[in-house]
């Protein structure tokens, strides 16, 4: 495992793509954190911690990143070349995974220096009660764990369905109408989708219909598991060119 | 292995594979023997690559078995140093350069970063190695292909028309390239649908056509049998001549008559013990391309014959 993890990450550094999706990173958070405390006017703790937890909307981009990662590798034939040098597909997926995984930590503590360097100093200005260690701690915790998992989720995506655009627009659509429909409809189970459950372990508003941080990371383990389960069964009987 | 011409490198055993209602491969056997180079021909569309994607393993069967040293491909131990294989379209992502694509793949083997830099002086891109595979010529994407095929100095290469794209240059280049590998005693398989390509380096050949074998063995079969052109003012009589000795005679050009059944000294006496004058007298041998698109052409398999060659064929 350690050679396909070795490649798959030397595969990440060596294309423009991770860079693509970490400046459409940066400029999401700067936006989400400038917008939470310049409009938002927040004044209780968990307002401010809100702010700071990047994981749920950097999980979405870091969604799609491995959604497209995952399925480049169809779209430029590169699958082959590696299947040609480790036969086992899973391998190849279950490295491909991990791989992404760690880039979407990477990519995640990234964005939150960026939170913080511009969030901490405006949030200092403003009326309410102080941020404290915990808070922080469970700001980073959260968005490190969602950004990371979310980008394994999409590779496990990207290799279930393979077509470039067809699984970025799928994953968008669920995201934006399928998650929304299902939690307006039933928001009991609407929270056991993964869009719900990023967003709690994101860490902006536990609260409500969400569920709580530790059973939403199960919940996204779940669904990751799940997707690469029904993605390695399909990927074992797909002809690759 | 390399080198024991007795042993089968590849075996393939009623392979098929059905796409809807089409038979891309139709119960497809054939054997290649280690340490020799075949030329697996047929054109486009015969089923040739579908064929290579089930023995390395990317594609499956509908029914049959194909083996790699007895094995099927994905279980085989060391794929990397087992067998080199580059695929008709070659994969590499544009935004990467040649030299990264190599690297990740050696690192994938376990090989060596140095057997990256080996191979691109080998297949003469180490100039253009640092540059996106985006910008490469079809000619460079074919060689970085090779490259690729290398890295674990295999046993076996498979490669699946690798001139496809190349000018007459790189034509000339892959085919000293070929010379050179096959010298050094590997097994290599490779498809084709240009004779031409290939004939000068293979030892075998496999022909196909819809999916199904038309023809396998040493690449001298497919010279067919030698017949005689001869030129004479009296072709009448001397076709005569001929057809009471035995043989078979068609038209050629205008004066000239294709003899099949005997040599050129056999209807040069007979010419002379009948008193008929000659003008012209030539072993006419069908090339290896007519006979190859013989084969491959869509008549029914079996239906062609020697007499069917193009007249004043050479």
């Amino acid at each position: 495992m350690s050679r396909v993890l070795r490649s798959e990450l030397l595969k990440l550094r060596t294309t423009r793509t991770a860079l693509g999706f970490a400046v459409a990173g940066v400029l999401l958070v700067l936006l989400f954190v400038l917008v939470g405390v310049l409009a938002g006017n927040p004044r209780t703790i968990a307002d401010k911690r809100a702010i700071l937890s990047i994981g749920d909307p950097l999980a979405v981009v870091l969604l799609l990143f491995g959604v497209v990662g995952a399925t480049a590798e169809y779209r430029h034939r590169t699958v082959a070349a590696g299947a040609l040098v480790v036969p086992s597909r899973l391998r190849l997926s279950i490295g491909r995974m991990v791989a992404y995984g760690l880039a979407g930590v990477a990519v995640g503590a990234l964005m939150l220096v960026v939170a913080f360097a511009i969030g901490i100093p405006l949030l200092a200005g403003k009326s309410g009660p102080a941020l404290v260690g915990s808070d922080y701690v469970r700001a980073i915790g959260g968005s490190l764990l969602a950004c990371g998992l979310a980008a394994m989720l999409g590779v496990a995506v990207g290799v279930l369905i393979a077509n470039q655009v067809a699984a970025v627009v799928g994953t968008l659509v669920f995201l934006f109408v399928a998650d929304p429909l299902i939690v307006a409809a039933s928001a009991d189970v609407g929270k056991f989708l993964f869009g719900s459950a990023l967003m709690a372990v994101g860490g902006r508003g536990n609260g409500g219909h969400r569920l709580a941080f530790g059973p939403a990371v199960a919940v996204i383990i779940a669904w990751t598991v799940l997707a690469l389960a029904v993605a390695g069964w399909v990927d074992k009987r797909r002809d690759i060119a | 292995m390399v080198g024991d011409t007795s042993a089968k490198a590849i075996r393939v055993v009623g392979l098929s594979k059905r796409y809807g209602g089409v038979a891309a491969v139709d119960d497809l056997s054939f054997e290649v023997r280690a340490g020799a180079v075949t030329g697996f021909l047929g054109p486009n569309g015969a089923g040739k690559t579908t064929t290579l994607r089930i023995l390395l393993g990317l594609a499956r069967p509908t029914a049959g078995d194909a083996t790699i040293f007895g094995q099927p491909f994905a279980a085989l131990a060391d794929p990397a140093r087992t067998v080199g294989a580059s695929l008709e379209i070659s994969g590499l992502h544009p935004g990467r350069s040649g030299r990264n694509h190599l690297r990740s793949l050696a690192v994938l083997a376990g090989l060596p970063a140095s057997r990256v830099d080996e191979v691109l002086k080998l297949v003469e891109m180490t100039g253009a190695a640092n540059r996106r595979a985006g910008k490469y010529s079809m000619g460079m994407r074919q060689r970085l292909a090779l490259a690729a095929t290398l890295l674990g100095d295999p046993k076996l290469l498979v490669l699946d028309e690798p001139g496809n794209g190349l000018d007459p240059q790189g034509i000339r280049w892959l085919r000293d390239f070929l010379r050179a590998i096959a010298a050094e005693g590997r097994t290599v398989l490779i498809s084709s649908h240009v004779l031409s390509e290939v004939a000068q380096t293979v030892d075998d050949v496999i022909v196909i056509h819809h999916g199904r074998l038309v023809d396998e063995g040493p690449v001298d079969r497919l010279s067919g049998p030698q017949r005689v052109s001869v030129r004479s003012p009296r072709l009448a009589d001397l076709a005569a001549a001929i057809e009471r000795a035995g043989a078979q005679v068609s038209r050629g050009e205008e004066g000239v008559l294709i003899v099949s059944g005997l040599s050129a000294a056999q209807v040069g006496d007979l010419a002379f013990s009948a008193g008929l004058p000659l003008h012209e007298l030539a072993p006419h041998a069908a090339s290896l391309e007519e006979v190859f698109l013989q084969m491959t052409s869509d008549e029914p398999v079996g239906e062609h014959s020697p007499d069917a060659l193009p007249p004043g064929a050479a």
